[in-house]
C-alpha cells in the first residue's frame, strides 16, 4: 500500500535510480469502492464513445484527404464537408441483407468480426491519453486501465487479430478470400516478431512494461523521448512494423484489390463488412496511440501554466495533436506508396527487420550496461550481418538452381526433360 | 505483488471487452431488425468469384512455404518471450543477465544461419535457369517447328 501510495504522488521519481515496476493507477491506492467501480465505468464509457467517433471521423478525414491528394473532391454532401458521410454509410449498412454463404462454416463467419474489433478495442485501453487528475477527491490517470504490464497487452492483442483475419478467409469458403488470409497469417506473424524485438528496446530503458511508466520516464523534455534515445532506428522499424501488421497500405496485400477481388473479407456483406472496416481503422487510431505512447512521450509537453486548469486537459491535447501527425503520415502513405509485391514484404521482414531490431536492442542493452565497451559488441554485430548477409546469398542461389533446363531447341526433341543432378536432389 | 488493487487494475479491460462485445452483437441485431429478410437466390449465396461459377473447390493445399515462415517464427516468438522478463531487470541482472542473453541471441543466430542458407526465406517460384538460351531468331524458329515435326516422324 505505501509503494502505490507513494507512487500516486511523485511519477517523476521513475526517472532517476530504479524504476518501479510496479505502475499502479493511483484510483485504486484507497482500496477498491464501489465509487471506483463507477469512475471505471464512466471512463471505459467515455473512451468507447470518443474511440468510436474518432474512427467515424478519420474514415472521413482518410476519404477527403486521399481525394484532396488525387485531385478529387471527395465526400462532401452528407453534413458541412461531407462530414456525415461515414454515419450515412454506416447506416445504409444496417439495412443491407446479411449474407452468410452456402460454402462457408456458419460459426467462425459470425465469430470473425468479432476476432478483429474486440482486439482493436481492447489495444486502447493501456494508451495513456492524458495526465493524473484529480476530480471530487478521486485521483486517476487519464486512461482507461493502467495493468503492470501494459505494453504486453498491446502485443498479446495484436496477435489475436490474426486469427480475425485468418479465419474470416478461411471460413468464407471461397477462393479469394482463403489465399487472402494466407497471406496474411505469414505476413502478420512475420512482422509480429520484429514488433516484439523493437518494444524490447524501449523496455530496456524505461525498465517497466506499464504504459504510464513508460511515457512517465521520458517526461522532462522532447530530447528524452525514445525516439531519440533509442536512436532513432527502433522508431522506424516499428512504423513499419505496425503498418503491416494492421495491413494498410503498402503492405494490404491481404486486400490486394487487383488480384483478390477484397482480399479476406470479399464474402463479407452488411454490418459485418463494416465491422471489419470500423477494426481497421480502430486499428490505426490505436497503433498511433501506442506509438506516441512508446516513442513521443505521450502526453508529454509543455504546458502554459498562465491558462487556468491547463494542468488538466493539455496533457490530452498534446497526445491527440500527436497521433493527429501519426494519422495524417498513414493517410500520406497511403496515397503515396505502391503496394510491395508478397516476396519483397517478405524480405523485408525477415532479413532486414527481424535482424536489424535484434542487433539493436542488444546494443541499447549494451550501451546501458558497459558504456563505450559496447563497441565491441556493435563490432561484433556488423561483422555477423556480414555472415548474415552471406548466408542470404547463398540461400537465394540454392533455390534458384532448382530446376535448370536444356535449351528450348533440345527440349522439344526430348518429350520428358531430363531431370539435373540437382533436381534429382530435391 | 498480486493484491486486490493490482488486479483491479484489470477491470476496465473486460469492461470493455464486455462492451465490445456487446457493440458488435447490438449492431448485429439492429441488423437482422432492419436488413430485408428475403431467401437470398443461390447464385448470390455462391462463393464469389467475379462472376465465373466457381467449378472447384477452394485449394486445400499451400506451398510449404507458409509453414515454414510459422515454424521460424516460434523460433523468434520463444526468443522474444525471453527477453521480455530480462529486458524489465536489465538494471539489476547488469553484466550477467548481458552475457546470458548475448549467448542466447547468438544461439538462435546460428540456427538462423541454418535456415536462411537452405533458402527457407526465399520466396517466389524458382527461377528456370536455361543454359546457353541463344537469341530468338528466324532459322531458330523454324528449327523449332521442324525439329517438332521430325520428331513425331521418328516416333511413327
Amino acid at each position: 500500500m505505501s509503494v502505490l501510495g507513494s507512487f500516486a504522488g511523485s511519477s517523476s521519481t521513475l526517472v532517476g535510480g530504479l524504476p518501479s515496476s510496479l505502475a499502479v493507477d493511483p484510483l485504486f491506492s484507497r482500496g477498491v469502492h464501489w465509487q471506483e467501480v463507477v469512475i471505471v465505468i464512466i471512463r471505459v464509457l467515455v473512451a468507447f464513445g470518443v474511440l468510436l467517433g474518432s474512427v467515424v471521423m478519420m474514415i472521413w478525414f482518410e476519404r477527403k484527404l486521399i481525394s484532396d491528394m488525387q485531385s478529387r473532391i471527395g465526400p462532401n454532401r452528407a453534413g458541412p464537408w461531407g462530414l456525415l458521410q461515414t454515419l450515412a454509410d454506416g447506416i445504409k449498412l444496417f439495412f443491407k441483407e446479411d449474407l452468410v454463404p452456402n460454402r462457408s462454416d456458419r460459426f467462425v463467419f459470425k465469430l470473425a468480426p468479432y476476432l478483429t474489433l474486440v482486439p482493436a478495442l481492447l489495444i486502447f485501453s493501456v494508451v495513456p491519453v492524458g495526465g493524473v487528475v484529480t476530480v471530487a477527491g478521486h485521483t486517476f490517470e487519464l486512461q482507461v486501465a493502467d495493468p503492470p504490464m501494459g505494453i504486453l497487452v498491446v502485443l498479446a492483442m495484436s496477435s489475436i487479430s490474426v486469427y480475425g483475419v485468418m479465419l474470416a478467409g478461411w471460413a468464407s469458403g471461397s477462393k479469394y478470400p482463403l489465399i487472402g488470409s494466407v497471406r496474411a497469417s505469414a505476413q502478420m506473424i512475420s512482422y509480429e516478431a520484429a514488433l516484439g524485438l523493437t518494444v524490447i528496446a524501449v523496455v530496456i530503458v524505461s525498465g517497466s512494461l506499464s504504459t504510464r511508466a513508460i511515457v512517465a520516464h521520458q517526461a522532462p523534455a522532447f530530447w528524452d523521448w525514445n525516439v531519440l534515445r533509442l536512436g532513432v532506428v527502433p522508431f522506424l522499424i516499428f512504423v513499419v512494423a505496425i503498418t503491416a501488421e494492421m495491413n494498410r497500405p503498402p503492405f494490404d496485400l491481404v486486400e490486394a484489390e487487383s488480384e483478390l477481388v477484397g482480399g479476406f473479407n470479399t464474402e463479407y456483406s452488411s454490418i459485418r463488412f463494416a465491422l471489419f472496416y470500423l477494426a481497421e481503422f480502430m486499428g490505426v487510431i490505436t497503433m498511433s496511440g501506442v506509438m506516441v505512447t512508446l516513442f513521443f512521450g505521450g502526453p508529454d509537453g509543455p504546458i502554459p501554466r498562465f491558462i487556468p486548469t491547463s494542468d488538466l486537459w493539455f496533457p490530452s491535447v498534446w497526445f491527440l495533436a500527436k497521433v493527429f501527425v501519426f494519422l495524417f503520415f498513414y493517410v500520406w502513405v497511403r496515397a503515396a506508396l505502391p503496394r510491395l509485391r508478397y516476396d519483397q514484404l517478405m524480405d523485408v521482414g525477415w532479413k532486414a527487420l527481424i535482424p536489424l531490431s535484434l542487433a539493436w536492442l542488444l546494443d541499447v542493452g549494451a550501451v546501458i550496461v558497459w558504456g563505450w565497451w559496447a563497441l565491441v559488441v556493435i563490432a561484433v554485430e556488423i561483422a555477423l550481418g556480414g555472415v548474415l548477409w552471406r548466408a542470404f546469398v547463398v540461400g537465394s542461389r540454392r533455390s534458384e538452381v532448382a530446376a535448370i533446363y536444356p535449351p528450348i531447341a533440345s527440349r522439344m526433341l526430348t518429350v520428358v526433360p531430363e531431370p539435373t543432378a540437382e533436381e534429382e536432389q530435391e | 505483488m498480486v493484491n486486490r488493487e493490482t488486479m483491479a487494475q484489470y477491470l476496465a479491460i473486460f469492461v470493455l471487452l464486455a462492451l465490445g462485445i456487446v457493440f458488435g452483437a447490438a449492431s448485429l441485431v439492429a441488423s437482422a431488425l432492419l436488413a430485408p429478410r428475403k431467401q437470398p437466390s443461390a447464385a448470390k449465396l455462391a462463393p464469389y468469384e467475379c462472376g465465373i461459377i466457381p467449378s472447384r473447390e477452394p485449394p486445400q493445399r499451400f506451398p510449404v512455404r507458409f509453414y515454414l515462415i510459422a515454424m521460424i517464427f516460434i523460433i523468434f516468438d520463444i526468443e522474444i518471450v525471453f527477453l521480455y522478463p530480462f529486458a524489465v531487470i536489465l538494471h539489476q541482472l547488469r553484466t550477467f543477465g548481458l552475457v546470458e542473453v548475448l549467448v542466447f541471441a547468438a544461439v538462435v543466430l546460428v540456427a538462423f544461419l541454418y535456415l536462411v542458407s537452405n533458402g527457407a526465406l526465399s520466396w517466389g517460384p524458382p527461377k528456370r535457369l536455361v543454359e546457353g538460351m541463344g537469341s530468338r531468331t528466324s532459322e531458330t524458329t523454324i528449327e523449332r517447328v521442324g525439329a517438332g515435326a521430325s520428331s513425331s516422324d521418328r516416333a511413327a
